[in-house]
This record gives C-alpha cells, structure tokens and sequence, in this order.
C-alpha cells in the first residue's frame, strides 16, 4: 500500500524553479530518506506534501489526498517536524506540550511523549532556556502528539547530541515497526543509511539516484583503500587505482576480491599494504556521486 | 480561509482562544503598550477633564477614548501578536496541527476582541466611579456596539498585518491608524479638519462605534461595520501570510 506518491513535481519561487518534476513512492510504515545538499529542493518537497504549498505542476498525493486540497483532513493524519519553526519562548516544555494537547484531536498523553522525545526530565524548563538539540526534541514531541499515520521530518536530529541522535533512531524504527511511514531529510548520511528503507537524491531541483537503500548500495562500486608502497607506481598495481594524497583507492563491484588480487600481488614482491581498508559502497560515496 | 472554516471543532477555538488570551497576558511589553495606555488615556483624560471643566466634558472625551482603545487594544494589539507569530513562525507551527487556517485566526481575533471588551468595560466603570461619567443610557445596545467594533478592528488589525514587513516594525506601521481613529472621533481634541473629511472619517469602524455610543444610533453604525467586516475578510483571503517574507 503507498502511502505517499509524488508524481512529476514542479514548484517555483518567484521565477526559481526549486523542484523540477520529482517522482517517489512510499510504501506504508516504510522510512524514506529525502537527500540532496541545502538547496537541492527537499525542504520545498516536504513542504509541498505537508499542505504548506501549492504544487505548480505534477501530482502528489499522501494516504490518498491532496495535502493542499485536503489538507485539514490530512493534518489530522500527519506529524510534521519543520526544520525551522518557533516555539513560545515563555512557555515550559510541560506548558507547550499541553497547549499542543489542546490543538489536536485524540492526542498522546503529555508525559509519553516526552518520554518519547527524551525530554522527561526537561518538563518544568522554559522553552528559551532549551538547548538546540532539546528543541529539536520538542519538535519531534509535538509532531508524534497526535500518533500520525503519516511523519514528516525535516532534518530531525540536527543539534543533537550523539546520544539523543541514537535515541531519537531508536523512536523513528519504533514508529516505522508500528506502521508509521516516514519521510526524512538529513545530512547525516549515516543516519540516512541506517534508518531508511528507501531513499531518493536530490540535486538541483531532481531526483539523480532513487531506490531500495540496499539494493542501490549493493549495486555501487565498493572501495579498497591501502597507502601506497614506496616505489611502486600506480601503473605497476593489478587493477587501476587514484591517488588521493598518499592512499591508493581501487573502486571495484567487489571489493574483497579486489583486495585479494592486490594483497596476492603484494605478497609475490614482498611488499606490504599498510592501512588496507576494505568497504562496500556507503550511502556517502552514492551521494558524493551523485549529488555533483 | 477555506470551507471548512469552524469545522467541527468548538474545543480547537476554545484551545486557541485560551492560547491568545495567555500569550497576550503573560507579555508585560503588549500589556504596557496595549492594556495600560489606552485604559490609562480612557480614565486619565475624562478623570483630568472632569475636575477642570465638566462631566459632560469628560463624557464627551470618554466616548471618544474609546476609539484609542479600539485602536491600540484591538487593532494594534493583534497587528503585532500576529506579526510577532509569524515572524517566530509560530503560525506556522499552529498549521501543523489539526486546525483550519480559519480557526487559527478566528481564536486569535476573538481573544483579542474579549480583551478590547474588557477594557472598555472596565474604564466605563472606572470613569463612573472616578469621573462621574454616566453609565450608558442602552446598556445592551453599548455592549452590542462596543462588542461588534471590538471584533471588527481585530479582524482589521488581523488583515493589515499583510502589509507590516517585519514584526519589529508592528507597533510603528499600526501609528497612523491609531493618529486617524484619535483625530476622526476627537479624542486628541478639537483639530480642524476640511469639510469635506469629515464624512469620510464617520465612515471609519472606530468613528461610527463613537457615533453610534453618542447617539444611540445602532444601525448605521452596523452597516459601516458590516462592510468593514467584509473588507476585512477578503483582505485576509487575498494576501494574509502565514510565514515571513523569504527574502
């Protein structure tokens, strides 16, 4: 079952075209990761799919409505952590929650959410008094206040400490295993990589690189990365390497085979391979691939 | 706003009345500026007035302080808790969540209105008290007056936010107002102004809530205010903004 279907999606700003017919899918209680540098069109996306904007072209559609048409239905059915949105400063955590209570229909209660958020403890601190990474954490309370079928989050666990970021992980797979579809944008790629199912790459404004998370790593170059011998050159090795700096680096489909070819030829001529790293293609290197 | 303006849901403008009216309580600086003024002007000018001169002096300039606090508590009071909202992106916020843009704004202008109420309510008593200034002859009617121009200049207060580029510049861009509903209703004192002015200013929302308390003439005063609400309105669908400006 989709869960959200954005088809051909075009949005402008005064004559700058941010987002140039955007094509995904996101199946039900999948997390999705939205990614692209700051200005490659993900936070319009998201804005677009939560109401706040009105699509120029193309068809987008969340649990079957039209976020903008629709989108007092929808919010009911959503959660949405903006990258930027204020608080009331003078409120408390506990008043803010409360007041966000007050908002919705049928929401958690006050207590569980902190819990969630990983701001029990902050109940009684005003909001201005809250570090970035706790406001962040906030936010990420309030948008699971009304149990959203539907959660947006724009660049969740920017601010956070490692631990909070590995809490706030810990909540999203949760959510995601308790049938809660997930949108997210991050820069950290990790994060990206070890939360999402699915993801696409934005760059200026299109999608460059979309799949199945695993498949589409699986099916990159991996990496051999070793310092390079003293007087040995580039030419001499078994398979073509860059030099980056002192490190030879073999992208190979596979690269245990690779490595095995290099260390082989390193072993017949006595030569040793210092630093030899071995890795299959990361979510980092797609990236950097794609997002040129 | 859209269709589904007060659609289902009495306990989301009850929630946002409530956060109005606590933002608007807990901010000392909008109290000053909003609240301790105009009452401040309302009682002090007919207070002053009636020891100099006359009560039906000091009746006459009441009935024209209410234009004050028609236009500072009402009009420039949401003018900047609007702006300040959006600015903070706090209307934003507000959007994520299960209310219509209408019930958004709906809370804040009624919690503002109630205010502006209530402070009209409390200086008619005050100048009672403190400045023998008769009671209202049709207390209905001066409820039903005062409540309905209270809710006009919020709405209005509401929709000009549209044209205050930034919260910081809220109170100096709701001036004007203030100056042309003192001047219209005379409560800065007797300023000459052209002939041909002066029926343009009886149509201002503040000057028939004035004429209309004067005279007890309610339904001219309702259909000016009428009109104005329907400006109000459209001014809001056209160009109201929830977030600031990008650039």
């Amino acid at each position: 079952m989709t869960a959200i279907e954005v088809n051909g999606l075009r949005k402008s700003h005064r004559g700058f075209e941010a987002v140039k017919g955007v094509s995904f899918e996101v199946g039900e209680g999948q997390i999705f990761a939205l990614l692209g540098r700051n200005g490659a069109g993900k936070t319009t996306t998201i804005e677009v799919l939560a109401g706040f904007q009105r699509a120029d072209g193309g068809t987008v559609r969340v649990l079957g409505l039209d976020p903008y048409a629709d989108r007092t239905a929808l919010r009911r059915r959503t959660g949405i952590m903006l990258q930027e949105a204020g608080f009331f400063p003078d409120l408390t955590v506990a008043q803010t929650v409360d007041t966000w209570r007050g908002l919705i229909a049928a929401p958690r209660p006050r207590d569980e959410a902190l819990e969630l958020a990983g701001l029990a403890g902050k109940r009684g601190t005003k909001v201005r008094q809250l570090s970035g990474g706790e406001k962040r954490r906030l936010d990420l309370a309030l948008a699971l206040l009304g149990r959203p079928d539907v959660l947006f989050l724009d660049e969740p666990t920017t601010g956070m400490d490692p631990e909070a970021r590995r809490a706030t992980w810990g909540v999203v797979r949760d959510l995601a295993g308790q049938g809660t579809t997930i949108l997210l944008t991050t820069h950290y790629l990790e994060e990206a990589q070890r939360l999402a199912s699915t993801m696409a790459i934005m760059d200026a404004g299109e999608v460059v690189a979309a799949g199945d998370m695993a498949e589409t790593l699986a099916a990159q170059a991996g990496r051999v990365a070793f310092r390079m011998p003293a007087h040995v050159h580039p030419a001499d090795l078994p398979l073509p390497v860059t030099l980056e700096g002192g490190t030879a680096v073999c992208r190979a489909e596979d690269p245990d085979l690779a490595a095995q070819t290099l260390l082989t030829w390193a072993a017949e001529r006595g030569l040793r391979l210092a630093g030899l790293e071995v890795r299959t293609a990361t979510l980092e290197d797609l990236f950097l691939e794609s997002a040129r | 706003m859209n269709p589904t303006f007060l659609e289902g849901a009495p306990m989301s403008l009850i929630a946002t009345f409530r956060l109005g009216t606590r933002l608007f309580w807990r901010d000392k600086a909008v109290l000053l500026g909003t609240v301790v003024t105009p009452v401040g002007l309302a009682v002090g000018m007919p207070l002053l007035l009636n020891v100099v001169e006359s009560a039906s002096l000091a009746t006459s300039v009441f009935q024209s302080a209410l234009s004050l606090l028609l236009a500072i508590t009402a009009f420039m009071s949401v003018t900047v808790a609007l702006t300040a909202q959006r600015d903070q992106l706090l209307l934003k916020r507000l959007r994520t969540t299960g209310l219509t843009d209408g019930q958004i704004l709906f809370g804040q202008i009624v919690s503002t209105a109630t205010q502006t109420v209530a402070m009209i309510v409390l200086s008619t008593v005050a100048v009672r008290v403190l400045a023998g200034v008769p009671l209202p002859d049709d207390p209905l009617g001066f409820a039903a007056i005062v409540i309905a121009g209270s809710v006009v200049m919020a709405l209005l207060g509401a929709a000009y936010t549209a044209a205050v580029p930034r919260a910081e510049l809220a109170s100096a861009y709701t001036m004007p107002v203030f100056l042309v509903a003192g001047v219209s209703a005379g409560a800065m004192g007797p300023i000459p102004l052209p002939d041909w002015l002066e029926p343009v200013l009886d149509l201002l929302p503040t000057t028939a809530v004035v004429n209309a308390v004067r005279t007890g003439d309610l339904a001219v005063a309702a259909l000016i205010l009428a009109g104005w609400t329907v400006a109000g309105l459209v001014a809001i669908r056209l160009w109201f903004r929830w977030e600031p400006r990008r650039s």
